[in-house]
């Protein structure tokens, strides 16, 4: 069950995912997605850090390097509280599912690494709806740097954690950054009941166990009829030929 | 000196224990004269030997253009907008304020965490929480609290630039007319500032009086606060 902070259950679904960059979570939740707009449920994805709002000056701070510990953490806050308001609260009342790629566990990690006090970063966070089911992929840090560096072409200067001044070679930052931000998950693992997923596992694997997770929790989720145009074709022999242009550019095929 | 204080936790990496310059701050409602104060003190401190700094709400590098252009659009939430306001003022308190500070200039602010805190409260945001976001804020060496009345304050602000929809809390009042709103949500300001004197350590200015009178009456203060810092002058030989 997703919990509004005052403990007043919401009917509706949250499922997160959190890991380090390279943990493979968002294929997973990508994959998880699929599946259930397939089964028909009612799916709302959330990301980290997309709230046109406050996009702008995140994205400002971030290219002029203007961003400190504190003003990191406050304007992530500043996001998920405007997703919060008008994209996840709204969808849990109506009894959706609702996706986050990445949550408050995001924050705590890489706020408290960066030097913020544990506490204050929860309290700021207080506002969050507790999540159905939070999922953590575990993945040896090797791993998932070996990942990051073969797919992407150059960390950023924040992503590597260059403000931290742990290293001046990016790609040394980049790791002892991640390294920290690791043991800021594997503490967080007990004190907020993080679903562990071994990241290593074949893919399917992970999703299957993924699946396992969240299935227990689909009773009763809002469905919606997709593509109702579908029987009127077949009884009237139509061709939709029209109508498969809507599907289209709405994404619904 | 400054002792360096801070609200709730504080900011992260500040090792100094003391600042020579001053932070000082004036607070209080919209339209009760807080920058014309500002400028005629800064012009007054400048040409009286003391260095001096200006800041205020929304004029951070990083969060200010952020926050007008999310206001244009009426479309910022309570928490957003107070963390938005936090954002910009730690901005300022790292990059601007306390650099200023340590180098011995007075710091006068238009505005500071009060106005932040008291635009929550009236909202409905809970006060736990809006403390401990602002928990970074350095604790000033004064808070002037400019207070005024509605009766005076109405006037100011139509002879300014007429009420506006932010000041008037047509965001959550959800009236109609814009002089009722304007109204209630600045005699909610005003009942909410009064209510955090005390706590945070208020110097009361009547800010009914005129211009000049208030003037003097905060040059008066300041004068105090910031003796010893000037500059003294060496005899020019004749």
């Amino acid at each position: 069950m997703a919990q509004l902070p005052n403990g007043k259950p919401l009917p509706g679904k949250l499922f997160v995912v959190e890991g380090i960059d390279g943990s493979g979570k968002s294929t997973q939740m990508d994959l998880l997605r699929k599946w259930l707009i397939g089964e028909g449920y009612c799916v709302a994805f959330s990301e980290w850090n997309s709230s046109p709002e406050v996009q702008a000056t995140t994205r400002r701070g971030k290219k002029k390097r203007l961003l400190s510990p504190t003003t990191f953490s406050l304007i992530h806050a500043a996001d998920l509280a405007d997703r919060m308001e008008r994209q996840i609260v709204p969808a849990l009342k109506a009894g959706a599912i609702v996706l986050a790629d990445r949550y408050i566990y995001t924050a705590f990690g890489r706020d408290v690494v960066r030097g913020v006090h544990p506490q204050w970063v929860r309290k700021v966070y207080s506002f969050a709806v507790q999540p159905t089911v939070a999922l953590y992929f575990r993945v040896p840090l090797q791993e998932s740097i070996t990942r990051i560096t073969s797919g992407r072409p150059q960390l950023k200067f924040y992503e590597a954690g260059l403000d931290l001044g742990l290293s001046s070679d990016i790609n040394e930052s980049f790791r002892i950054f991640q390294e920290r931000i690791v043991q800021e998950y594997e503490k967080m693992v007990d004190e907020f009941g993080l679903m562990v997923i071994d990241a290593m596992q074949p893919l399917t694997e992970q999703q299957e166990m993924v699946r396992r997770i969240v299935a227990p929790h689909l009773q009763g989720v809002l469905k919606a009829e997709r593509s109702a145009w579908r029987d009127v074709l077949v009884k009237e022999q139509l061709y939709g030929r029209y109508l498969t242009d809507i599907g289209a550019e709405r994404g619904q095929l | 000196m400054t002792q360096v204080r801070f609200y709730g936790y504080g900011l992260p990496g500040m090792r100094q224990q003391e600042l020579s310059g001053r932070l000082i701050v004036l607070e209080g409602t919209d339209g009760v004269g807080r920058s014309t104060q500002v400028a005629l003190l800064r012009e007054w401190l400048e040409s009286s030997g003391y260095a001096v700094v200006s800041s205020g709400l929304k004029r951070s590098d990083l969060a200010g253009k952020g926050i007008a252009l999310a206001q244009q659009g009426h479309y910022l939430s309570d928490m957003t907008s107070c963390l938005f306001y936090a954002t910009d003022l730690t901005d300022r308190l790292e990059r601007e304020i306390i650099p200023a500070l340590r180098a011995g200039f007075v710091v006068l602010t238009d505005r500071y965490i009060y106005s932040i805190i008291a635009r929550a409260l009236v909202r409905g945001l809970d006060q736990d929480w809006v403390y401990n976001v602002l928990g970074f804020a350095l604790v000033p060496d004064k808070v002037f609290y400019l207070r005024s009345d509605l009766n005076h304050l109405v006037p100011r602000v139509l002879n300014a630039r007429g009420f506006n929809y932010w000041e008037s809390g047509m965001d959550f009042l959800r009236k109609r007319d814009y002089y009722e709103s304007y109204a209630e949500y600045q005699g909610r300001l005003l009942a909410q500032f009064d209510a955090m004197g005390s706590e945070f350590d208020f110097h009361l200015i009547d800010a009914r009086r005129s211009v000049h009178e208030v003037f003097v009456e905060l040059r008066h203060n300041i004068s105090k606060l910031i003796e010893g810092m000037r500059p003294r002058s060496p005899r020019i030989p004749q």
